[in-house]
């Protein structure tokens, strides 16, 4: 086995490293009718206040675990018995429980991927393209179809790592980090992530492989990789995560992770635009409608069921005109609404048809996870 | 004494690593790939206990399918859409060349029902135990190895026909105004333009967009829908027909699917199936209709289509099962019961 400890890769190894970049994982949602899409249900952040990303701390860089507790057949250039298949079998069925939980679907902006929570209040690794800019919404689907909103934090386009935090209260299951030190080539190795985007009558898909080239700034396995897998994790059998998937290129065994170590050398890239300052996490508050621009203010487009506007009588189709005696355009009230406060009271003077209405709307704060 | 030996020790270690990783880049040789030889010889076992159970069908000589042998008197099922017309004929794990007939099919499932004129083959064994996420999922041919082996990726469940579509892309903000037309689609066909808003579907209002995904969803292609537009002051009605794109069309993001198949052939009936598994074995679509197998030497399912780059589904036994039985009424002229 060859092991690598920092080592740079060589100059041809460099040269891939920039050509896949054309396969990224990414997955384009669509909004075609007849898409399993659902709508985002925008809500903008308090726009470019910095300082709210709350007071968390970076997993601490892991020291090298003992392999000892690892089968035999781990240890084996290739398995030689139905019994050493037996054991890996076991572990890999032991490890899928434990590890799946923190491994969830991200969707930003008509993108989709995947990433892996790592800590307890919500950091999120995942690659940089499909984290793209800082600031940007995020909404985090769970194998168990519940949902958690966020906002990216930062990215660095070289490694193509990116970090992201789910803002709604943990905590939060969470991975545990590995390293490469004792890594090396044949290292049976898991692939978990959401191929093709989340699809809600799919579990997490699953796949199994082995790395095939590990260096300081590259992993390569024959796990088979799919567009909307980006930023998903690379587990070892000890449940840690040692890669997150980054590129594939045409054969079903170039399939590209970056090196967690890249990750542990980056914090600071990533988290640039997030001062550590004191915790926030207020609950946001939440009308439940979206709305585009009008002549004069602007028109809900949709109304959630069950939602603050919804009980304030508030419908699809309503121009509104003026909250709290301002007119407003679509950004403005969306920027109104965020910051304002879960139990504020505003007052909506809409036109429905030919008629003009004043409604009274309390806010909400917004949906809890289950 | 100590710090000599220290010096000493740190100038010699340099010089001896590279001697250990002469080459740190060096990829794993390709044999021990997942599904290199050297790991494909550990399953040699089940391969043993499987390959009398399993036919290489040919049409006109070329293979086109694997088969599961299901009874002593010849019988086995295979993927129904590969037995393409010509002469058909198997291969055995004997290594004869044998004729074979074609009974019955199921075009639902893609299972065909075919009689093997040969003697010695052994019925498979079915696996009824549930299937768990990561266990082996073992591709055996005739060979002495399987071709291919995997793990189990999914929980077992329907997967839908091919989603088909009106051909509109909306404006991202959830209302029904349309910003986008796919060309040659039936919305564009239908006289609908960009700008439009779609305020009805079959007399029912609509207001966002989730609700026209949601009546759509569940139509097949070549269906049609009937769409309350509303143009400026204007509103009309129009009949629109449902199609599935072209999945190799660039525009509008259908390019995953392509995508989602780089460096692989895919079946060409891959989608629309009551129950499958989903493993990620690597399986040209010319070697699908054999068995999935586990470590017991048992069938889990068939192998019924190879999807993308990350999944191939078979058909669980139980299934595979029930439609056998159907497939054995219908082929002796039997009413077929509803399957």
């Amino acid at each position: 086995m060859s092991r690598l400890r920092g080592t740079l890769m060589n100059p041809g190894a460099r040269v891939f490293l920039v050509a896949w970049v054309i396969f990224a994982l990414i997955s384009v949602r669509t909004t075609f009718a007849g898409e399993t899409t659902a709508p985002a249900q925008t809500k903008s952040s308090k726009a470019g206040a910095k300082g709210e990303i709350g007071l968390w701390t970076v997993p601490p860089r892991p020291t090298p675990v003992s392999r000892k507790d690892l089968p035999a057949a781990f240890s084996k250039p290739a398995p030689t018995s139905v019994a050493d298949l037996k054991s890996i079998e076991q572990r890999v069925k032991d490890l899928i429980p434990k590890i799946s939980p923190a491994v969830v679907a991200v969707e930003i902006g008509h993108g989709s991927g995947s990433g892996v929570i790592i800590t307890s209040d919500g950091l999120v690794l995942t690659a940089g393209h499909v984290c793209g800019a800082p600031d940007r919404e995020v909404l985090f689907r769970f194998s168990d179809g519940s949902q958690a909103r966020g906002k990216s934090l930062g990215r660095d386009e070289d490694t193509d790592t990116g970090l992201l935090l789910i803002t709604n209260r943990g905590p939060w299951p969470h991975a545990e980090l590995g390293d490469l030190e004792l890594a090396g080539t044949g290292d049976w190795v898991l692939a978990l992530g959401h191929p093709g985007g989340y699809d809600s009558t799919r579990s997490l898909v699953v796949r199994l492989g082995r790395i095939i080239r590990v260096g300081a700034d590259a992993l390569q396995t024959d796990c088979t990789i799919s567009p909307g897998d980006s930023g998903g994790p690379l587990f070892d059998m000890q449940g840690r995560v040692i890669g997150i998937h980054t590129a594939i290129r045409s054969s079903l065994t170039e399939n590209f992770h970056v090196p967690i170590t890249e990750f542990y050398d980056g914090w600071d890239t990533l988290v640039r635009t997030g001062a550590k300052t004191e915790p926030t996490f207020a609950p946001r508050a939440f009308l439940g409608a979206t709305f585009v621009d009008a002549v004069t203010g602007c028109r809900i487009a949709t109304v959630d069921s069950g939602s603050p506007a919804a009980k304030s009588g508030l419908k699809a189709g309503d121009v509104v005109l003026r909250v709290d005696g301002r007119e407003l355009s679509a950004v403005l009230f969306r920027r109104f609404i965020a910051e304002s406060e879960p139990g504020e009271t505003l007052k909506f003077d809409v036109k429905r048809g030919q008629r003009e209405l004043s409604l009274t709307v309390k806010l909400d704060s917004a949906p809890r996870l289950k | 004494m100590n710090i000599w030996r220290s010096i000493f020790l740190l100038a010699v270690l340099p010089m001896l690593a590279p001697a250990q990783d002469s080459d740190p880049t060096r990829p794993l040789p390709r044999n021990q790939f997942r599904n290199g030889e050297a790991v494909l010889r550990a399953f040699a076992p089940l391969s043993k206990a499987t390959r009398d159970s399993i036919i290489k069908l040919n049409v006109d000589g070329e293979t086109v399918a694997l088969g599961v042998v299901v009874d002593t008197n010849g019988l086995a099922l295979t993927k129904a859409s590969e037995l393409k017309k010509g002469k058909l004929t198997c291969w055995l794990a004997s290594e004869k060349e044998v004729p074979v007939e074609k009974l019955a099919a199921d075009d639902e499932e893609d299972l065909a029902l075919v009689r093997v004129h040969a003697t010695g083959l052994k019925p498979i064994r079915w696996s009824d135990e549930r299937v768990t996420i990561g266990q082996w999922a073992i591709t055996p041919g005739i060979a002495a190895t399987p071709h291919a082996i995997g793990v189990i990726s999914a929980m077992p469940r329907k997967i839908r026909g091919r989603q088909a579509f009106i051909g509109v892309r909306f404006e991202p903000t959830g209302s029904t105004r349309i910003d986008g037309l796919l060309p040659g689609m039936g919305a564009e066909k239908a006289g609908i333009k960009s700008g439009d808003i779609i305020i009805g579907i079959e007399n029912e209002v609509v207001t966002n967009r989730e609700q026209v995904a949601t009546r759509v969803r569940d139509l097949r292609d070549g269906q049609k829908v009937k769409l309350r537009v509303q143009r400026g002051e204007e509103q009309f009605d129009a009949d629109v027909q449902l199609m599935v794109p072209d999945p190799d069309e660039p525009r509008f993001g259908f390019f995953r699917q392509s995508l989602g198949r780089l460096g692989t052939d895919v079946s060409h009936r891959a989608e629309g199936f009551e129950q499958a598994l989903e493993h990620d074995t690597v399986l040209p679509p010319w070697l699908c209709g054999g068995p999935l197998v586990n470590l017991d030497g048992k069938a889990m399912g068939l192998n019924i289509a190879r999807a993308s780059r990350v999944t191939t589904y078979a058909l669980p036994s139980t299934l595979v099962q029930r439609i056998l039985e159907a497939l054995k009424a219908k082929a002796a002229g039997a009413p077929v019961s509803s399957i």
